[in-house]
């Protein structure tokens, strides 16, 4: 169903976590909250699910206002990053144990537990304790009693982040596929820009309990809204560098960028991909600046140039082979740069 | 490097890893255990044979093995059980009444308060509580100087002090919190029962309830409610809220919660703490002296009973205390494989 947050606060306190947020999530949407600890992701989700009450706004699920609706009835289904499975209850009754509290019979319950169990891979699981499961399973069975019922939406509070490195890839594949043969409008918050990009239809980054951008993973990775999104989208993150426009270009100490049609102005910030930029002799290139590192990941070499103070990261050829503190020459794509505000981080618009 | 020789010395003394004993520790330790198994048990077994002896053989001396040191005889088994007959039952069923009813009341409703004092966050304005008292003293002032009948003292009273709550309340500023009310609980406790026993006995007196179970239960109760407040808080406050919130959000009311989560999970804890407390009220003495007389006496009043006007009867002592200490034993043998700890495992993170 239909999620809608209208310009909903949170305070505890002075200490105000969430500000004047508004998402509207639609129908089987799957939508990533994105953000660093602290962001005021989590008491979002938590708001929705009805676990925490708002400080003002609104909060929609389906055509219904459940503001100040007990959580038991609001029909959400919640993954927790803990999984919060109920130690003491097998894997059966764990699943289960939604269904059980509307009151289902016996055997509707069973066959609900197993078809659930199945689509997770659970089934020879069932009489199990969670003591006795991996993390890996434990989190699957977390997500089967999510599934168990037909929620109005899933919420899921990082429910990755305990995994280890290739459960989580994995995960996050049968996790992606789950939700779209099921349908079921999901909000899931991770500060993971990976999961977030991988799995979402759109990407809602928060900063500072401000909603920053909400977009398709695409666009929040090419055309960020402002500095705070631009540099927190990508690894390595986007290279930012402070200069000036003039006379149709972006200007630094170390060489100039043409932009094409551009209003000249003071200071502005520079972003560009480090996927955008390409090393190149000295003497041709738009940029100066020196070799700082190198680093061979396999399929390529992350070098990073210091240019000025300004540290700049340019993915080269994984056969680029540059020694330290030589002088190197920066090419860059300007249709794929972007320009900054240097006061509120803003994006300009050419 | 120096690495000391391996002398027989340091064979015995040294332990080879971390977990386990050195050879010498490992006997001096047993051995002082072994000892001390024998004062605990030399005074059971001491018991149980004077059961067995006759008066003769008692004042004797110290004879322990019985066919050799002293013929066994029955004779006080048969005065207690065929002798006395129901004069030994009827305070053993009140006892096993009293204890058990008590010791059932006294955990769940401390274990109430318990979960409350650990989930709730309370803030009781002293400024009211003050009021409270004030309004307390008016009323008895009015009822026993002005005459004027409890009946409609009373409500006026509640009345004037929701009203006096709710218009100046909020001006208070300093309030107590749930540490204050549980140091005001168990301070409840610190106070001897012995200064309350006479008001205790006045109390039941006036509405007619002196030697009545439902007296000892409630008084026990009482006296006991402070330790399980403060033992089972500890047990509650150790389970994650994630438990909680994911069975609130799966549908569950609270009282669900607490009887399906919380309960179970702090099994150890009810194990332990409710046979503190059946012990408590099992072989409580002072209280039942006073508020029990015949129809509900208790055994510890009846083995008190055999130290008569005939001197100390130590076989008739020795068989009560026997029968007397079997349904505890056996409670406690019952209860001690939930008082294993580990039940948490496996219900959050991997």
């Amino acid at each position: 169903m239909r999620v809608r947050m209208i310009d909903v606060r949170k305070s505890f306190g002075k200490n105000e976590v969430v500000k004047n947020l508004s998402l509207d999530v639609a129908d089987g949407e799957f939508l990533v909250l994105l953000g660093e600890s602290g962001c005021g992701k989590t008491t979002a989700l938590r708001m929705v699910a009805g676990l925490e009450t708002v400080s003002g706004g609104t909060i929609e699920i389906g055509d219904q206002d459940v503001t100040n609706v007990l959580p038991k009835y609001r029909n959400v289904a919640m993954v927790f990053q803990s999984y919060a499975l109920y130690p003491h209850m097998t894997v059966a009754r764990n699943i289960g144990y939604p269904l059980k509290l509307r009151g289902t019979p016996a055997a509707e319950l069973d066959a609900a537990v197993y078809a659930a169990a199945e689509k997770v891979h659970l089934e020879d699981l069932l009489h199990r304790y969670p003591r006795q499961l991996s993390g890996g399973q434990r989190q699957r069975v977390a997500l089967a009693r999510a599934m168990v019922r037909t929620p109005s939406a899933f919420l899921m509070d990082e429910p990755l982040s305990n995994l280890d490195a290739k459960l989580r890839i994995a995960m996050r594949v049968e996790l992606k596929r789950l939700q779209s043969e099921l349908g079921v409008t999901t909000i899931y918050v991770t500060h993971d820009q990976v999961e977030a990009m991988t799995l979402a239809h759109r990407v809602a980054v928060m900063d500072e309990g401000v909603l920053q951008q909400v977009a398709p993973p695409k666009e929040i990775y090419d055309d960020p809204a402002n500095l705070f999104v631009a540099r927190f989208i990508g690894a390595p993150a986007m290279n930012i560098v402070r200069g000036r426009v003039e006379n149709g270009s972006f200007a630094v100490r170390e060489g100039t960028v043409p932009l094409g049609s551009v209003a000249a102005r003071g200071d502005v910030y520079l972003g560009f991909r480090p996927e955008d930029a390409a090393l190149a002799p000295v003497e041709e290139a738009m940029l100066r600046a020196r070799i700082y590192s190198t680093e061979m990941t396999g399929n390529e070499t992350i070098v990073t140039c210091d240019m000025n103070g300004e540290q700049v990261v340019i993915r080269a050829d994984k056969d680029y082979e540059g020694a330290l503190d030589a002088a190197v020459g920066i090419e860059l794509d300007p249709g794929k740069a972007r320009l900054f505000d240097c006061d509120s981080g803003n994006r300009i618009r050419r | 490097m120096n690495i000391p020789e391996r002398t027989l010395l340091r064979r015995l003394f040294l332990p080879y890893d971390i977990t386990s004993m050195a050879p010498a520790t490992r006997v001096l330790v047993y051995t002082i255990l072994v000892l001390w198994l024998l004062v605990v048990l030399f005074p059971l077994y001491w018991l149980f044979i004077t059961s067995f002896k006759l008066p003769v053989q008692v004042n004797d001396g110290p004879d322990f093995l019985p066919f050799i040191d002293f013929e066994p005889s029955m004779h006080a088994w048969r005065y207690i059980f065929v002798d006395l007959g129901n004069d030994t039952l009827r305070p053993y069923i009140n006892s096993v009444i009293v204890a058990f009813c008590a010791t059932i009341v006294c955990v769940l409703v401390g274990s109430f308060a318990a979960y409350a004092l650990v989930r709730i966050q309370y803030r009781v304005k002293i400024g009211n509580v003050l009021a409270f008292l004030v309004f307390l003293g008016l009323t008895v002032f009015t009822v026993t100087s002005l005459g004027v009948p409890l009946f409609a003292a009373a409500p006026v009273a509640i009345i004037l002090f929701f009203f006096f709550v709710a218009a100046v309340g909020r001006y208070f500023q300093r309030a107590l919190g749930n540490d204050d009310i549980l140091f005001w609980i168990i301070s409840n406790r610190i106070l001897p029962p012995v200064v309350v026993v006479l008001p205790v006995y006045l109390m039941f007196q006036r509405v007619g309830l002196l030697d009545t179970h439902i007296a000892l239960i409630a008084t026990y109760t009482a006296v006991n409610l402070p330790i399980v407040v403060w033992l089972m808080r500890d047990f509650f406050a150790g389970i994650p809220l994630d438990l909680e919130e994911s069975a609130q959000i799966d549908g569950a009311s609270r009282l669900r919660i607490f009887f399906t989560i919380v309960l179970p999970l702090a099994r150890p804890g009810l194990a332990a703490t409710s046979l503190l407390i059946l012990i408590l009220a099992w072989n409580e003495y002072l209280l039942a002296l006073f508020i029990s007389t015949a129809d509900a006496q208790t055994m510890p009043m009846l083995v008190a009973a055999q130290n008569a006007t005939r001197g100390p009867q130590w076989w008739y002592m020795s068989v009560l205390i026997v029968i007397m200490i079997a349904p505890i034993v056996l409670t406690a043998a019952l209860l001690q494989r939930h008082i294993a700890r580990g039940l948490l495992v496996g219900a959050i993170k991997g």
